[in-house]
């Protein structure tokens, strides 16, 4: 479970001599085991700030922020980040990104490849192994990136915006893809994204943030059945909860200059 | 990168007849008896070459400097360049040397580094070494500097140590770069090699050069020249098969 307790972080207080900008301030929540939980807000709430605390990759001043009660200090085995912009190694092919993480971690060579072309089958870029990522499309790229994700096993992932340099239809069928993934192996997601419909669609909660300090402003049920498929998206509670998302996020982007 | 393919070839060879028959042309009909023609300084570069043991032992003496002073800029300079890129301290400290090392005219203070080491092999190589290090250490730090930050943010999200961020996101990112300056650096190198050898020391290649332009055998400058060039073409080709090898993934950016 993932405990975020009263955090707050602060940029620019260090030697810049700026005045510190508050980027988080004061929140507050949790994400249960095998949870799914999207994050949507307006640009500048310090979502993308917060998935990097969890992930251990920035600092925080104030607050608490745990991993099945232990703190986080840094990253740590039981997490994996899928990145906006992939992240790929663009002189490694796919099979080298993909055991990355797994030869960090210090798994031999022989196993850490069977994993790999295991993942790499899963996320349907069976043939492509040895391929580098320039020759690859842009969601055959985050395919890649989640399958190095997924190839250490984690038991949280955690998501930055990852179909948000996608196009469209891109976009759709990896959702698609990704939900049929959660419903064969439930890892705890965070999931960050500023697609109303994505955060409705993938989401069992919908964590709505609002900007300047970033805070969150309310937690969402999504009361959708799974396994979901497209068909959810006309169903009357998507609707409402997308318009819903929708009212809120025009005031907070109205309300600034 | 791509490979040469007969074509180029084919088109480089008539780009260098069509050179050649010019400066014969030109030559030919011209009252320049100084200028040596193609024909001439290519007769010289054979006997240079076949019939001359001093050339044999001129290279010999050169190539020590531009050999040892080379391997030393490529074994300290890459280092400096890495740590400069990664280490902001140690930026710090070097940007400020780096840049007079840039902009400093070298040629002048070649008296000065005589004075100090004497006329033997040491002058030669540490003149080699002002002329190449320099290249070689900022497109070192310039391609460290040029790491996506979110390569190296990927590797620490799995837990990756500093030592294995530097071995499998940084050096390889920064490897393009390297060879950049390593053939820039060549480049420099040789410069630097004949220059001191012209100026100051005369020894090696050029004493060769200043002899035979003392003796007004201007086809055999031309080709000595020549065979500078061609070692320098050679070395240039040998480390491109290396980038070839190890960096084959990074848009071709060489030249050489």
């Amino acid at each position: 479970m993932i405990r975020v307790k009263a955090l707050s972080k602060e940029f620019g207080t260090v030697d810049n001599g700026n005045a510190a900008v508050l980027a988080l301030s004061d929140i507050d929540f949790e994400v249960r085991d095998n949870e799914f939980v999207t994050v949507i807000g307006p640009s500048g709430c310090g979502k993308t700030t917060l998935l990097r605390i969890i992930a251990g990759l920035i600092p925080y001043q104030q607050g608490e922020v745990s991993i099945d009660s232990r703190p986080v200090t840094g990253p740590g085995p039981e997490r994996a980040v899928v990145f906006q912009n992939f992240a790929l190694m663009p002189w490694a092919d796919v099979l080298g990104n993909v055991t990355f993480g797994l030869e960090v971690r210090g798994v031999a060579k022989g196993e850490s490849e069977g994993r790999a072309r295991e993942l790499i089958k899963v996320v349907g870029l069976e043939g492509f192994e040895r391929r580098l990522p320039k020759e690859l499309s842009g969601g055959m790229q985050q395919r890649v990136g989640l399958a190095r994700a997924l190839a250490v096993n984690p038991q949280i992932l955690l998501m930055d915006e990852p179909f948000g340099a996608l196009d469209e239809q891109t976009r759709r069928l990896l959702q698609e893809q990704l939900l049929q993934l959660w419903e064969r192996e439930r890892k705890t997601v965070v999931f960050i994204t500023h697609s109303m419909e994505e955060a409705v669609m993938l989401g069992d909660r919908v964590m709505l943030m609002t900007p300047r300090p970033g805070k969150v402003k309310e937690m969402i049920d999504v009361p959708l059945n799974r396994p979901r498929s497209r068909d959810v998206e006309k169903s009357p509670a998507f609707i409402e909860i997308k318009e819903y998302l929708w009212e809120n996020l025009r005031a907070m982007q109205a309300a600034q200059p | 990168m791509k490979k040469t393919t007969f074509r180029d070839w084919a088109s480089r060879l008539a780009v260098f007849a069509a050179a050649v028959s010019l400066w014969e042309l030109f030559l030919s009909h011209s009252q320049n008896f100084l200028l040596p023609t193609f024909s001439h300084t290519a007769i010289a570069l054979f006997n240079l070459v076949f019939q001359e043991p001093r050339f044999w032992e001129a290279l010999y003496i050169s190539n020590q400097a531009l050999l040892v002073g080379y391997a030393a800029s490529v074994v300290i300079g890459i280092p400096m360049g890495l740590l400069a890129g990664r280490v902001h301290n140690m930026d710090r400290i070097l940007n400020p040397y780096l840049g007079v090392l840039l902009v400093m005219p070298v040629a002048p203070l070649i008296p000065v580094v005589i004075i100090a080491l004497g006329l033997g092999l040491a002058s030669r190589v540490f003149i080699v070494m002002l002329f190449a290090i320099v290249f070689i250490t900022i497109n070192t730090r310039a391609g460290v500097r040029g790491v996506e930050p979110a390569l190296i943010e990927m590797a620490q999200s799995f837990g990756a140590s500093e030592a294995q961020i530097w071995r499998r996101i940084i050096v390889p990112g920064a490897l393009p770069a390297i060879f950049a300056g390593l053939r820039i650096g060549l480049g420099r190198a040789i410069t630097g090699m004949v220059m001191v050898e012209l100026l100051l020391v005369a020894s090696g290649l050029g004493r060769l050069l200043l002899e035979f332009s003392g003796r007004m055998q201007s086809d055999f400058v031309f080709a000595t020249l020549l065979a500078v060039i061609i070692e320098a073409l050679v070395l240039l080709s040998i480390m491109q098969a290396l980038e070839r090898k190890v960096a084959s993934w990074a848009p071709d950016i060489s030249v050489g």
